[in-house]
């Protein structure tokens, strides 16, 4: 966990020239600006889709989805915000679109457990997660992201705020209004 | 720093390390504050347990294979537009040639017409003056009167006027100044062989 909180303290905030960097190196199909990508997020970008997607089969799928489609989109970053920033953002809509395909489809995916997880906060047992895991999935799409960057990602309401383009304020009050949700859920549960 | 229940929710709205050391402060001597604390902070305990990490060493090269077919489909796509433009710019010009061919074609079918038209009605028109002229040949071959050679005189110089001007018509079928040209002369040389046929019948009636 602390890798990822000093990971995300180095998430620029503003354009520099790293992000454009990214970016072009994106757009040329540059494998080693992928790889470099590739080294430094995707086991955020892995977690991230995992909360949202439920399984390690779906979340690697759209990783690999975002992946593709940062190399189509990488000629029309326009540098509004950093270029990982933009990334997230990508990769939230992809769960977005592959939640929403599976509603179609009308197929529930199984919530993976079975594989053993490095886990950070080994003292939470695996019943509560999977009872959390559960009420989030009931959740709206935004809220639940605001839950999962901010509680499980430790993004701060800036980074989220940028990522969602919302502002702080408002990523601030999406999580008080879920958790207080979620609260009185957890009550009735336990 | 002393807080009221009322103001524990607008804490947890704010969430920062300071609000929630100052919730925890009330917690302490709050019961129903307290318990709404505990579930918070176990939530929010879940939730940093729910980060997962997991190595899967076929997920990279799985990627790079995709972003290399990726490119080579987008490389043969810009070949595909590229031929598709190509294909596009010769038809145009093909169809553009050969509808200029048409239009031209057109062009000269429609002047040979218009020219043939013209012909046709000037031959009628000699056709007339010339049987004009046959009804005043009696009287011209054996004129009567110094008149009556004055008009011999000008039509035989109409008629190598007309001469002339035929022969050079014959060289430019399409001058349209010759052929004005050569209607005038014979307008005059109608004119001239009315004048004629007036003068015979104003003498016949003398």
């Amino acid at each position: 966990m602390a890798g990822v909180a000093a990971a995300l303290m180095a998430m620029p905030r503003i354009t520099t020239n790293d992000d454009l960097r990214l970016a072009k190196g994106c757009a040329e199909g540059d494998t080693t600006i992928f790889e470099e990508i590739y080294r430094d997020h995707s086991d955020r970008m892995k977690s991230i889709a995992y909360n949202h997607l439920g399984n390690v089969s779906d979340a690697e799928d759209a990783v690999q989805e975002t992946f593709l489609k940062v190399h189509r989109a990488a000629s029309t970053y326009n540098g509004e915000s950093a270029f990982t920033t933009w990334m997230y953002r990508v990769l939230i809509n992809t769960c977005y679109d592959a939640l929403r395909r599976r509603l179609r489809r009308i197929q529930e995916a199984p919530i993976d457990d079975v594989l053993t997880f490095e886990r950070a906060g080994a003292s939470v047992d695996d019943a509560k997660r999977m009872t959390l895991r559960k009420m989030l999935g009931e959740l709206p799409e935004q809220r639940r992201t605001v839950f999962i960057l901010f509680e499980v990602e430790g993004l701060s309401h800036a980074e989220i705020g940028r990522i969602l383009n919302i502002s702080e304020g408002n990523s601030k009050w999406i999580l008080f209004a879920t958790k207080k949700q979620l609260q009185e859920q957890w009550k009735n549960k336990s | 720093m002393t807080i009221h229940c009322d103001n524990f929710d607008d804490l947890l709205l704010e969430g920062d390390t300071f609000s929630m050391q100052i919730a925890a402060k009330h917690a302490k001597d709050c019961a129903s504050c307290a318990e709404k604390l505990a579930s918070w902070n176990e939530i929010s305990e879940t939730a940093r347990g729910m980060h997962v990490s997991w190595e899967n060493e076929m997920l990279w090269p799985r990627i790079k294979r995709a972003l290399g077919a990726e490119k080579q489909r987008s490389r043969s796509h810009v070949w595909q537009i590229a031929a598709a433009l190509l294909i596009f710019a010769v038809l145009g010009g093909l169809t553009w040639r050969a509808q200029e061919r048409a239009r031209k074609f057109d062009d000269v079918i429609m002047r040979e017409a218009a020219l043939e038209k013209v012909e046709q009605t000037e031959k009628e028109h000699i056709a007339a003056i010339n049987n004009l002229e046959k009804m005043a040949q009696p009287r011209l071959s054996d004129p009567s009167s110094p008149l009556l050679v004055s008009y011999k005189e000008k039509l035989m110089l109409l008629d190598d006027a007309i001469a002339e001007c035929q022969t050079n018509i014959d060289r430019n079928r399409q001058n349209a100044h010759l052929r004005r040209q050569l209607l005038a002369i014979y307008t005059e040389k109608q004119r001239t062989l009315q004048e004629v046929l007036r003068e015979e019948s104003h003498a016949s009636n003398q």
